[in-house]
């Protein structure tokens, strides 16, 4: 690498491991679960009884370190 | 102790069976007695890489169903003293396989042999889950690029799903070949580095392959690249079976063949 590179844009490789990151983080945690449809009627049947309820959105992430599951609950309006 | 090896892949085309090959035959160079088989049903290429396929007379459907013994089944082959072989089927159907069959063959194997390699299909359908089940070593191969890399995270999230080893609570051993590395890419930063495809698997690598165009010639020859001793590639999977055999080896040091003056202009340039 020579002095003026420091200037030019990022490496392919670096983008590449990026977007890679990126989407494993999302694959991992989705492929955790195996039935999550089952699991999003089951949580919905449960809010049903204190709430009206319209969707539940589930996502998922995971770092090196921990793995987060969002529940987000969609009330009726 | 037999010890049954897996060799997958997410994605196709990464090199398994080529790495199969060369693993069984390193393998058997060692002086352990070893067996390659196919699982790959319907699209057997293992026979071709080792240059086998004219010797092929019954396969491992054959030898599930009782149409002959095991014995007639496996190849034995007459260059490289230990290494033996065991050819997929051609039938269409994918899902001749069946988990009590493929369980009793690996165990009648295990009773003859020192090392089982198999070369399982690429994906996670079910021949893949037949290569798995009984593993006691799963080795991913993955080239350093993004759909290989991303691809096999997602066989190695199953592994233990589908292992019997795993469902015992016993650990199936996972380790990463990186498979066609381009060290003058790698040198630019235009190609994934080992150290960057081992961060995102999170996994121990066991061996690293450059690209070699040799490889084809190897390929179009049927001797797999192991047997030639000047070669690098050849090494580098020499190397993996001495560690798989438990010998710690140094990685091999990938760098750019630049010649000299090619080396000189790249200060100036």
């Amino acid at each position: 690498m020579s002095f003026f590179d420091i200037f030019k844009k990022k490496k392919s490789k670096d983008v590449a491991k990026d977007r890679l990151m990126m989407m494993l983080a999302y694959e991992r945690a989705s492929t955790k679960i195996d039935n999550l449809e089952e699991m999003k009627k089951e949580l919905i049947g449960v809010v049903k009884k204190y709430l009206k309820v319209k969707d539940i959105e589930i996502k998922s992430s995971s770092n090196q370190d921990i793995e987060t599951l969002e529940v987000e609950i969609i009330l009726e309006k | 102790m037999a010890e049954v090896i897996t060799v997958t892949s997410g994605k196709g085309g990464v090199g398994k069976s080529t790495t199969t090959a060369n693993i069984a035959t390193a393998l058997a160079m060692l002086g352990k007695k070893t067996v390659a088989v196919d699982f790959d049903i319907g699209l057997r290429n293992l026979d071709m890489i080792l240059g086998l396929e004219n010797r092929i007379v019954y396969d491992v459907v054959d030898v599930m169903e009782n149409r002959c013994n095991l014995a007639q089944a496996v190849i034995k082959d007459k260059r490289t003293a230990n290494l033996h072989f065991l050819p997929a089927s051609q039938t269409k159907d994918k899902t001749v396989l069946d988990k009590e069959k493929v369980e009793k063959l690996i165990n009648d194997l295990k009773k003859e042999f020192d090392y089982i390699l198999i070369d399982s299909p690429a994906g996670i359908e079910s021949g893949f889950e037949h290569a798995i089940y009984l593993a006691d070593r799963a080795l991913i191969v993955t080239t350093p690029e993004i759909s290989s890399v991303r691809d096999a995270d997602r066989v190695i999230g199953i592994i233990d799903a589908k292992s019997k080893k795993a469902a015992l609570g016993e650990e199936v051993q996972k380790h990463i070949i990186i498979n066609r590395i381009k060290p003058e890419l790698v040198e630019k930063g235009e190609m994934l580095s080992t150290e960057d495809v081992l961060h995102i698997l999170a996994l121990p690598l066991i061996g690293i392959v450059p690209d070699d165009e040799e490889i084809v010639k190897s390929t179009n020859l049927g001797e797999p690249i192991v047997l030639n001793e000047k070669s690098l590639v050849g090494e580098a999977f020499r190397r993996i079976a001495r560690r798989i055999n438990g010998e710690e080896v140094e990685f091999l040091d990938l760098k750019s063949k630049k010649g000299f003056f090619k080396k000189l202009k790249g200060l100036f340039t």
